[in-house]
Parts: C-alpha cells; structure tokens; sequence
C-alpha cells in the first residue's frame, strides 16, 4: 500500500513539475520571430494562401522565423481580449471583423491604429469603399469610421448555388428576374421538391430574410441598421415585406416547414447530397462544393432582382497593442495584398479584396470574382444582419424559427427583433 | 487485506440460476446497450469517409471503404500526440490530487463529524453550484498576476478544486454510514486518526475512491470551456480544445471531427476500462466483520 | 502533504497500548481543500459578487453602477420564465436518470452478476456509460443527424417498421423540441448513477440478501427493502448534484437546438453566458450568475440538510 502511495506521489509530482513549465521555452533566443495566428483550415483558399505567404516573408526576411499557430474559431472569439490584455498576445492575427469583434477590441484599446501604415503601403487603394467600411472603426467602435484598425485580405458574399441536373428534369431556366425566380420555385414546388436548402438553427434562415429585405432597401437604410446613423424602423416597408414574404415562402413550400432545426452544415450537405436544387448561401461554400460535389453539375447567379446582396469584406488582419513586431507584421499584411497571392487565394476558389480575373484561369473561379467586384464597385456589399448588435445572431435565429414554425405573426417576429437592438443602442449610448 | 469479492465467495445456490427470466433480463439490457451505442456506430461510421463520399451520400450511410487520410491529417494538423500528453498530464494529476483531499475531507466531514459540517459542506459545493463563467475573469487576473495564465498547471489547480467538491460530498456521505464498531474496534487497538483512516477507512472505501478516480479522469479529460480559455499556446492545449480547431466559423468538417473524435474518446475509454476493475473488486463492510 | 506520508509504522498495531492515541484533530485534514477553495472557488465568487455591481466589458476599469443590474434583472421577465424549462431538465437529468440507474444497478448487481459473472456485467456497464465520455459537442453533432426530419435515422427506422404516422420533426417542432432534448439527455446522463450506484452496493452486507433470499423475498422486495436504504447516502449525491448541473448548464441544450426553435428551449444559465461572452457585459453577466448561483444554493443547501437529519435519524 505504502509503495503504491509513494509511487503516485512521485508521478504526481512528476506531472506537476511538467505542467508548471507553460508557454514554451522561446525565451533567450536572439533571432526574431514572428507570432502569427489565424483560424482557417490549411486546405481552404485562404489557408493556401496565406501558407504560401509565410514562405516568401520567410525568404524575403532571412532571420526571422513565422511562429504560425492554427487556432479554434470559437478559441479566438471568446478570449482574444484576455489574450491580447496579457504578455501572451501574438504579433498579427485574423479577427473576425464588425462592431461587436474588431470594433470591441478596438474601443478597448487592444489593438493597433494603423492608419498611417495603410495610407503609407497604400492598401486603401487597393480596397473598395463598400469593403473598407468594416476596417475603420469610430472611438466607439461602430465601423466605418476613420482609423483604421485591420486590413481585409479577402472578401465574401451570398449566392444561389443551383444544381442544373434537378433544373433540367423539372425543365427550369436559370432566372433573371425576381418575378422568374418565385415561377422557378412555384414548378418545383409543385412537383413536390422543396426549391431551397434551409437551416434555421443558423445563420441560412436569417440570410435569406435579410436578402428579402436588402431587396427593398438602399445604402442609407443598411447604414441606420447597422451603422445607427439614423433609427430603424422595423416596421418599415422592406422589414415587413421580408418577413411577410418569409413566412409566404413557408407556406407554399419555397422553404421547408421542418427545416427549424436544421443546422448549416446539413443544409450543404442537403443541397451537395442533390436534394434540393437551390441553396442560397455565401462564398464560404465554395472551395467545398467544387472539391466535394461529384455527381451533378453546379453554377451561381446573384439573388435576382436585387441590387444588394449580403456579403462585406471577410476577416481582418488585426496588429495587437501588444505586438512586439510591429514593422514585420505590417510586412507580412503586405505580402498577403500582393497579387500573386491574391491570385493563389482565387485560384483556390476564394475571393481577393485585389484581385485580377486576368490571373486566374478556371472560368467559375472567374464568374466568382467578378461578380464580387460588379457588387463591391456598385455598393452592393448590404452586411450581415447579425452584425448591429452584439448575441444579435441568437435572437434572428429566434425570431426566424418562429416563422418557419408559424408559432408567431411577422410582425410579432419584428417587434421581437426590434427589442434588442434598441436596448442595445441605449447600451452603447446612441 | 484479502479483496475476494462477495459473489465469488460463496456456491451457485438456486437464486443464481440461469432461469429464462434471467436470460430475457440479460437479452432487454443487450438491446439497451445496443441502443446507447448507436451514435457511436455513425460516429465510427463517418471517420472512415472521404469528405466527398460523406457529401454525396450523407452522414448515416456505411462506409464503402476505409478512409484514414482525414485521422492522419487531423493527426499531424494538431500534433495530437502532444495534446495527448497534455490531457494525460492534466487529467491525471486532477484525478490523483482531488482523490487524496476528497479523502482528507470527508474524514473529517463524515467520520470525524465535526461541527458545522453541514455548512463545511455547502461552502465546498459552491464550486459545483457556481455556473463556471463565474470563474473565467477573476481567475484571469489572478492567474496572470502570479505568472500561471496559460499554464497547465493552473488547469490543474483549477480543476483540482472544482471535482474535489464532489468527491468530498460523495465521500462523506458514504462514510457517515460507516459502520462504528469497526473504528471502535481499530481505536481499541490502539491506532491513531490517521492510520484509522489508511488503515481501515480507505481500503474499505475502494469502489467508492475508484469511482471517484474514474470520474475525475474523464471529466476533467472532456472538460473543454477552462481549458479553451486558460490555455492559449498550442503546445499547452488539450484533445478537446484541440478538437475545436475543426468547427470553423460558418463550416465544420464532420468527417474529420468524427475521425477526431474517436480518436479523442479512446483514451478515455481505455482508461475506463482498465480501471472498471477496481469499481466491483473490493472488500465488502460484510468480509471485514 | 509530506506529514501524510511519515505514518507510524506498521508493528504499532499490534502492540497494546496503554490509552488510545488519538492524533490530530479533525479539522486538520480540510486545510489542504479549505487554502485552495478560498483561492480558487471563494475569492472568485467574492469578485464575482463585485463586477455585479458594475457596468464593465470585462477590459479596462468597471465602472460603478450600484444595484442597477440586479433591478433591471428582476424585470426581465424572458430570464425568469426560461427556469420553467429547468424543471424539465431537471427531471431529465436527475430524476429519471435516477431511477432507471436504481433499477439497472441492482439488476446487473443482483442479477446479472450472479448469473451470468462479473464480465457480462462489466461490458454492459461499460456499454451504458459510454456517453459520459463522448464529448457533448461531437454527440451534439450526431443526434442531430439522428433525428433530422429528412432522412434522419430515427425517421427513417419508423418508416422501415411501418410507423410512419410517427415521423417528427424531433428538434424543429416547438412543441416537441423540449421532449427531444430530455431523451437526449437522459441518454447522456445514465451512465452516471449506474457506476455510482453499482459501487455503492459492493458495500451492502451480503448477508443482508443471504437472509432475505432463504425468506424467500421478492426481487422487488429486496430492491425496496435493502437495496436503495443502504445505497441511500449515493442516491442523496446523484439527486443533488444532477439537479445542480440540470440548473447550471446550458451547454448541451444549446448544442442541440440553440435554446429553439423560437426560445422553447431556452434556460436561465445561458442568460449568464451570453453576457459574459457574447454581448461582453460582464457585469450584468455577474449579476445572473450570482443570482443563479444562489437560487442553486438554496436548493442545495435544503437537501443537504435533509440528508443530514435522515443520517441522524439512522444512527
């Protein structure tokens, strides 16, 4: 008995001792280097990319090593201001952009003004206006304001994946209009396939409300929503043409009555699995279904008749206060805004902030990118609906399930969305 | 200090029979198991897919081969094998360290009875009735004041504490049943409190600290939301939050968190197992007497 | 720790000794826990009561706001109906889980074991506590796919037996979502009394079933009888701390349905989370936590005591 107690006493002493020697031994070492940390896998356009721009900063800066760290989603959003507000922060990482993240973080004073560095290596030419938008932030932390805090690399927006096996059985054109689309989806209906692939335990459902609302409104609308440049009525015209509209398309089957509870994941998988021909959903999607769709052909069009469409800048390169290598990360910011890396990221089915269609060969890939810039260049870009304010996401998601399950009107729905959006203006003191 | 068990001990009298009643027994609780193992079946099911084959034919269909390129990709993506260690070194150390103050505890709350324990009691257990936010920003500061933020070892303290309290109410509850001729007894013979308690408290209380062992491993190996926060350096991580890599901000990768996750839940099980044996191989009060 | 260690050496027993010798006293052996609940668990909730008191976005100063987030939470009518589902998981995860560990505990003790020895009995153990280990966010995943209304397994095993008038729409119906999730939790959460309880009857007398057998009792009279008065301390421990987490967590709810569809799953904890992390005021956060934190305290400390006059009541 005895031995056996001092056995354990002795590994567990043992183990003590070799969990009391945390963060690494990277102390005393005297070449540079270079923390990096972002959170997309290494197989997506991004992922590629920005691989590809660590090596050449490594050639281009002989000495300094990239101490990159591929990190949880979820990690990063819940403790990046702890982390940030501790020794342990990294020198430049991906943060997700919009009020409630980037904004935050800038508002508390964790993160970089780089400003002067933007206008300096003339990234601000290099990105729209419509994109640019969610890297500045005002002293508050609304975005579009006038410092910069980060630097988009990428961008993303929303379009109708459609699979032209299921529109070539039920004999349907590709639509143009607005009023070609409701058609398309009344012939699919009416043979009994739900038209479009929901989930309305995330973000799909909101999505496609938000769209029907983009629809109806114009910039000035999305910059009161989001921006609180002036009040949002939610009742006004495009509000409750959406969630009328939303809860028709539930009705007559556009949308799934039993598609509560369905979470993004499975409404791809449904609409990569071939069954449902159209699913409305973001550029996100993209590198996958190329890779992953084998058994039917697939293409894209723009929500018809709208001149906006959900979509913004994607991540940010954020440079923490903290950061010891300030010059180095804003080297590697600009290697990422070089063209041939803009172009890997394109030709790996991700959509460059810069660009060039000319570099990139395969013609969906193309489509892709240059339906990107007709909106970014038009002002198209219309945001998330999430985005105004901070658990927003879980009260659309809310609201929108009670529509798909006709537990509410649409316009009880809307008095439930107005709440806590107003209760967080006067949160924020607007 | 025998340990036979009390079934092994005596012959097969009539009660133990095999009696058709005892075989429908034995064939509703196989179907049960069969039913409780059901996810672990699609689970298995889907860390053998390609992610096209998983894509076109959903996530409930068989396997039409054996995939391993998403375990090995998830392996090496992660460095798994560290995560390993450090789950190992933090699960363990908090299994072992909360079993020896559960120990301590509960002999003073459920054998030595003393005052207030009641309220002793109800004060431990606010670690478990605390919702376990409540922990993250105070023990941020204090663990970046003494140099821990980001440690395993503050993990280890952290989880230490919170399981401890159960073990301490398990425990004593258990021993305020003990039987008090048998402490009459050692005390007669002249041994003090503490060779009471090691001498005749634990051994007699094994199933019961094996139980608690057990549980602590495996809790404190799932435990995912401290962990995510206080270790922040991959080379500190453990499975679970090495786990949350896959889960993207609007995509996952269901094969390779199903590949992932037997992966993670292996050792677990392993462990489980291994140490089944010291849940039902005890000394009954009943062989003691 | 050190002291633990140098115990008297093992002839002492034998020898007689002229008085007792008794050691240190009781309350010794809790410094070890007491010094790191006071640092761990105490100075946190102490704190924790302090940013309560503030409006805070957890960096940076807090800034003074006195009894304002508890006023605004006593009007927040969603926070205190949300606790109506609390009964339900409550009941999913303490009460039934209780009584079919009970029952299955004393079956594979009492029956299994004897009959069919000690290794059926370890692999249906093993088989039944499995999903405690499974990481809730991957089983979350699964029983999603399980209970999809389209080509869902369960669904689909209906329509294979002819049942299809009972295909559902498991987790998107209002109505149902909530039973959904109880089942899904009573499946997480049996495994738990069962081991509990299985280690508690390896100390029940043997003899005591010796006698009830040669009187020819019942199985259901021995179950009643012998099997749960003596396992009672572990019954009191899986009832009390199963009700605790039911109150407390929110986790696996919100990985199955997010608190929907529309909030008919919703609970009070993850009022406290979403504050603390999603909308970063921490101190309103504090303020539900605190509030819950002795809303479950009170029930705990109701059952404690109860469990403590029935043990004076024994002796």
């Amino acid at each position: 008995m005895f031995k056996a107690t001092k056995a354990l006493a002795a590994l567990t002493a043992g183990l003590l001792a070799l969990s009391a020697c945390g963060g690494g031994g990277d102390k005393g070492s005297s070449s540079k280097e270079l923390k990096l940390w972002h959170y997309e896998t290494a197989d997506s356009a991004m992922g590629v990319a920005w691989n590809q721009a660590i090596k050449e900063f490594e050639q281009t800066h002989p000495g300094v090593k990239v101490k990159f760290e591929e990190k949880g989603f979820e990690q990063i959003q819940k403790t990046a201001p702890m982390v940030l507000n501790s020794k342990d922060a990294p020198d430049i990482l991906e943060y997700n952009k919009g009020n409630a993240t980037a904004g935050l973080l800038s508002k508390q004073g964790l993160l970089t003004d780089i400003s002067s560095e933007v206008t300096k290596r003339g990234w601000d030419k290099m990105l729209p206006a419509n994109v640019a938008e969610t890297a500045k932030y005002d002293a508050k932390g609304i975005m579009g304001g006038d410092k910069w805090y980060g630097v988009p690399n990428y961008a993303e927006y929303l379009q109708v994946y459609y699979n032209k096996a299921l529109f070539d059985k039920y004999g349907v054109k590709v639509p143009t209009t607005f009023d070609e689309f409701t058609k398309a989806m009344d012939t699919f209906a009416g043979k009994g396939v739900t038209p479009l692939s929901n989930a309305g335990a995330e973000y799909p459902a909101q999505q496609y409300l938000y769209q029907l609302a983009l629809s109806k409104a114009d910039r000035p609308w999305v910059d009161r929503f989001e921006r609180y440049t002036g009040k949002t009525d939610f009742h006004d015209q495009a509000w409750t043409y959406a969630a009328n509209t939303f809860a028709d398309w539930v009705k007559k089957g556009y949308i799934a009555k039993n598609s509560s509870g369905i979470k993004a994941e499975d409404a791809g998988t449904a609409f990569m699995a071939g069954k449902f021909p159209m699913f409305f959903s973001g550029s996100w999607w993209y590198g996958r279904f190329e890779k992953e769709i084998k058994s039917f052909q697939w293409d894209t069009f723009l929500w018809p008749g709208s001149k906006m469409t959900l979509g913004s800048s994607g991540n940010l390169w954020v440079v923490p206060k903290g950061s010891k290598n300030k010059d180095l990360a804003y080297d590697f910011i600009n290697i990422t805004m070089k063209k041939e890396i803009q172009n890997t990221l394109a030709n790996n089915g991700g959509v460059p902030v810069a660009g060039d269609p000319a570099g990139v060969t395969d013609p969906k890939n193309k489509k892709l990118i240059e339906n990107y810039q007709t909106l970014a260049n038009s002002d198209g870009l219309g945001f998330y609906p999430d985005w105004p304010a901070p658990g927003y996401y879980d009260v659309l998601v809310a609201g929108t399930q009670k529509l798909i399950t006709g537990t509410a009107s649409p316009s009880s729905v809307l008095d439930g969305f107005a709440k806590p959006y107003n209760e967080n203006l006067s949160n924020i003191g607007h | 200090m025998t340990s036979i068990s009390a079934a092994a001990r005596r012959p097969r009298p009539a009660a133990h029979r095999r009696t058709p009643g005892a075989w429908a027994v034995l064939v509703s609780l196989a179907v049960l198991a069969v039913v409780m193992l059901l996810p672990f079946v699609i689970i298995t099911f889907n860390a053998f897919k390609s992610p096209a084959e998983y894509s076109s034919h959903g996530p409930l269909s068989v396997p039409k081969g054996f995939y391993l390129q998403g375990i090995k990709d998830f392996w090496e993506r992660v460095d798994f094998g560290a995560k390993l260690v450090n789950s190992l070194i933090i699960s363990g150390s908090v299994a072992v360290l909360a079993v020896i103050l559960s120990v301590l505890n509960s002999y003073a709350l459920g054998i030595g009875r003393i005052k207030g324990r009641v309220w002793i009691l109800v004060l431990f257990l606010l670690a478990n009735t605390m919702p376990q936010e409540v922990l993250v920003y105070p023990l941020y500061f204090m663990s970046k004041k003494v140099g821990l933020y980001d440690t395993r070892l503050s993990i280890i303290i952290i989880f230490t504490a919170i399981q401890t309290a159960f073990g301490t109410y398990l425990l004593s509850s258990v021993l305020s049943t003990f039987p008090r001729e048998i402490l009459e007894a050692a005390r007669m013979d002249g041994a003090g409190r503490f060779r009471i308690l090691w001498r005749v408290v634990v051994p007699i209380s094994r199933p019961t600290l094996g139980v608690l062992f057990v549980f602590f491993f495996i809790w404190t190996w799932n435990e995912f939301f401290l962990p995510m926060i206080f270790l922040i350096s991959n080379e500190n991580q453990t499975v679970p939050v090495a786990l949350g890599v896959l889960q993207g901000q609007k995509l996952m990768d269901a094969t390779m968190t199903s590949a992932s996750a037997l992966l993670g839940i292996i050792p677990a099980v392993v462990f489980f197992l291994i140490f089944q044996r010291t849940l039902t191989r005890g000394i009954t009060v009943g062989a003691v007497k | 720790m050190t002291q633990t260690l140098s115990a008297p050496p093992v002839e002492a027993v034998h020898k007689p000794t002229r008085r007792p010798r008794r050691g240190l006293p009781y309350s010794v052996y809790l410094i070890p826990s007491t010094v790191l609940f006071i640092g761990v668990i105490l100075v946190p909730f102490v704190m924790n009561i302090g940013f309560s008191l503030t409006k805070w976005d957890g960096i940076g100063s807090p800034q003074w706001v006195g009894l304002d987030n508890y006023t605004k939470l006593m009007s927040d009518g969603a926070f205190w109906s949300s606790f109506a589902h609390n009964v339900a998981l409550v009941i999913a995860m303490a009460i039934i889980p209780l009584m079919i560990g009970l029952v299955l505990a004393s079956v594979l003790f009492d029956v299994i074991a004897k009959r069919f020895g000690p290794r059926t009995t370890a692999i249906l153990r093993a088989c039944i506590y499995l999903p405690q280990v499974l990481p809730f966010a991957v089983a979350g995943i699964v029983w999603a796919w399980i209970l999809a209304p389209e080509n869902g397994a369960l669904n689909a095993v209906l329509k294979a037996v002819g049942l299809k008038s009972l295909q559902e729409d498991w987790l998107g119906d209002p109505k149902l979502a909530l039973y959904t999730v109880m089942g899904v939790l009573v499946w997480v959460q049996i495994g738990f009394p069962l081991v509990v309880f299985m280690a508690g009857l390896q100390r029940v007398d043997p003899s005591l079933y010796e006698a009830a057998d040669i009187d020819g009792a019942s199985w259901w009279r021995k179950f009643w009888y012998i099997t749960i008065p003596q396992i009672r301390p572990e019954i009191y421990v899986v009832l009390l701390t199963c009700t605790v987490a039911a109150i407390k967590s929110f986790d696996k709810v919100f990985i199955l349905t997010k608190g929907g569809p529309g909030g008919a799953t919703n609970v009070p904890a993850y009022y406290s989370y979403q504050n603390f992390f999603e909308k970063t005021q921490v101190g309103y956060g504090a303020a539900i936590a605190t509030v819950l934190t002795l809303i479950i305290v009170v029930v705990m400390a109701v059952l404690v005591s109860r469990q403590n006059k029935a043990e004076e009541a024994d002796r």
